[in-house]
């Protein structure tokens, strides 16, 4: 088995085919939603909520913690496997996903509780949270980490540049900004709608130190939060770029924001993942 | 031989001369500050205009400049208040309240955090024109739950004012008018109650209630009403969310005819909110708004402005006899 700092990457890889499995469980009952993007993602948030960042699901207030922060809100089927495997909360309650009267809403929202860092689902607005955030904590001599997940999309609003000019004029190299690149947005492809290539060179002229890796490799993303975490004076930007549906054959490279999630598909998708999952831990 | 130029202000647009402005706002907000230590100070780029220079130059390292740019500083904002901090975010009113608004009911209002929005230029007195105008921004931040909405009437309430957006938990938004006279020897600095309006004046014909500098048009409308009989009720009406029902309601039952004046338009301001509160109760009366008449405005000294736009004491005079005579048939 291979290891980055220390962390088992089987371990790891097996966490994300759980929370995938999750992903295909929740957005089965309603036959749409979010699954290509919680697919996708799944390897981001396996490798930030269980290996980079520092949590404590006891105690989510904790002052010193790291704070990950979701922008792209509506990926919650992905946002909310995380965290209920992680023990913020009971991994039954997964079960009410997008019921009416549950609190895990299809955009999530901080009434989940604390460790939702902020509610995001009018896009573009995380980013400025977190810096405001890693301000603070530099004023506060804090040790804390601030990661953001952000969609590629929602890096067309304004807002998101206005956030990162002030981070990097600032060096705040407690900043770790992660986009989930893959590549498409509500109406199609990303270039197909407005493209913001190149991407890697506009952030690195808002003063960022720029990472480019799959997405989909824990091993690439844990090496790159390493290089962040020791690169001072500059907040990082990685492009993480990601495959939608990544892990379920069927559906891998299908680019849909949203996708119809017919019974059928999502029940070979189930028995795919089970038995990588299942086989794993016979192996 | 002219004078050489040592240090530049940045000119405040509030009226044409080049003195700098008091500043009244400014020193309670850092009298605040060196008490709290949580207190951390935010500016758009508009320090000077914002009185937060003092703070600038006194806390450099609880203050800062964001740069022009409002909706980040709201985002901004809500992190610091999320770290235990809490954040006074300034600029103008137009620009800290319309060009900001969902990151204001994102960022603050929904998670209730301490973030204290201060705009200035209130209204329409300013020589800048259209575009720097805020007559809709109580209507907006006045909608907002959790949102407490202050506009205290002159300098002797700066200091009150700041310890009411402190009182609240949760958001504010502070309405600022800077004095454009350099304050008076006597000026002490008075108190207000949470959720209170202040009597100023009594008079059993009408009653007239307002805010921010309509306070001092409405007073010398009093005495001028006074002149040919009427006497008037003025309500300095500092607090417009959490409203003063309790006053309202008595003042309706004690007069019988209302005025309501504000720097802003009469479409959702403490016109709207004065009306709400009687209609609630079923309480008719006759009843008048002064303020912007649904329309835009145009840059210009105060005193023409008010004259101009109908919200000077001329107006209100005219306001009040037309209700009395309502009363009296």
């Amino acid at each position: 088995m291979g290891s980055v700092t220390g962390h088992n990457l089987k371990s790891l890889d097996d966490i994300a085919t759980r929370l995938r499995l999750h992903v295909v469980n929740m957005v089965a009952p309603s036959g749409q939603g979010y699954v290509q993007q919680g697919l996708g993602a799944a390897d981001i948030f396996t490798s930030l909520y269980f290996a980079e960042a520092n949590l404590d699901p006891q105690k989510p207030l904790w002052e010193d913690r790291d704070r990950i922060f979701l922008t792209t809100a509506h990926n919650t089927a992905i946002f909310y496997a995380t965290l209920a495997e992680r023990g913020f909360f009971d991994v039954s309650d997964l079960n009410t996903y997008v019921n009416d009267g549950s609190a895990l809403e299809i955009n999530s929202c901080e009434r989940l509780g604390p460790f939702v860092e902020a509610t995001c689902g009018s896009l573009g607005q995380g980013l400025s949270v977190a810096v405001g955030c890693a301000l603070a904590a530099k004023r506060q001599n804090r040790p804390s980490r601030f990661y953001v997940i952000i969609g590629d999309g929602e890096m067309q609003e304004g807002q998101v540049w206005e956030a990162a000019m002030l981070a990097g004029a600032h060096g705040l190299d407690n900043l770790c900004l992660i986009v989930d690149y893959n590549f498409v947005q509500s109406e199609g492809p990303m270039d197909l709608v407005m493209s913001l290539e190149p991407l890697s060179d506009k952030m690195r002229s808002f003063g960022f130190a720029v990472q480019e890796v799959d997405g989909n490799d824990i091993s690439a993303l844990l090496n790159a939060y390493d290089t962040a975490r020791n690169t001072p004076g500059k907040p990082t930007f990685i492009k993480a770029s990601t495959l939608m549906g990544k892990g379920v054959s069927s559906l891998e490279g299908l680019m849909f924001h949203q996708l119809r999630f017919p019974a059928a598909v999502a029940e070979s998708a189930r028995a795919e993942l089970s038995e990588k999952l299942h086989g794993a831990d016979g192996a | 031989m002219t004078e050489r130029l040592t240090k530049l202000e940045a000119a405040d647009f509030i009226n044409r001369s080049f003195k700098p402005l008091p500043r009244s706002y400014g020193d309670a907000l850092v009298e605040a500050a060196l008490q709290d230590p949580r207190i951390v100070c935010l500016s758009a780029d508009l320090t000077p205009p914002t009185e937060t220079d003092r703070f600038r130059d006194e806390l450099p390292q609880r203050y800062h400049n964001v740069g022009i740019a409002e909706a980040n500083m709201i985002g901004v904002a809500g992190g610091m208040a999320r770290s235990g901090e809490i954040p006074f975010v300034h600029s103008f009113c137009a620009f800290v309240t319309k060009r900001c608004f969902d990151q204001i009911t994102m960022q603050a209002a929904y998670p209730n955090l301490p973030v204290k929005i201060v705009g200035f230029l209130p209204g329409i007195t300013t020589l800048l024109g259209v575009s720097h105008q805020a007559i809709e921004d109580i209507a907006l931040m006045r909608s907002v739950p959790n949102m407490m909405v202050l506009e205290p009437s002159s300098a002797q309430y700066h200091q009150a004012a700041v310890e009411m957006a402190l009182k609240h938990p949760g958001p504010v938004y502070l309405r600022m008018k800077r004095p454009e006279t350099p304050p008076q020897e006597s000026l002490v600095p008075q108190s207000l109650q949470y959720g209170k309006g202040v009597v100023c004046r009594e008079g059993s014909d009408v009653t007239i209630i307002a805010c921010g500098l309509e306070v001092a048009e409405a007073l010398q409308a009093a005495e001028a009403l006074a002149e040919t009989g009427i006497e008037a009720t003025v309500v300095d009406m500092p607090m417009i969310k959490p409203l003063d029902n309790e006053l309202i309601l008595q003042q309706a039952k004690t007069t019988g005819a209302m005025v309501t004046v504000e720097n802003h338009s009469v479409i959702g301001g403490l016109g709207s909110a004065v009306a709400e509160v009687l209609a609630d109760a079923g309480v008719g009366l006759p009843f008048k708004r002064v303020g912007v008449q649904d329309r835009f405005c145009e840059g210009g000294s105060s005193t023409y402005l008010l004259k101009k736009f109908g919200l000077d004491s001329q107006a209100i005079y005219s306001a009040c006899t037309e209700v009395v005579k309502r009363k009296n048939k």
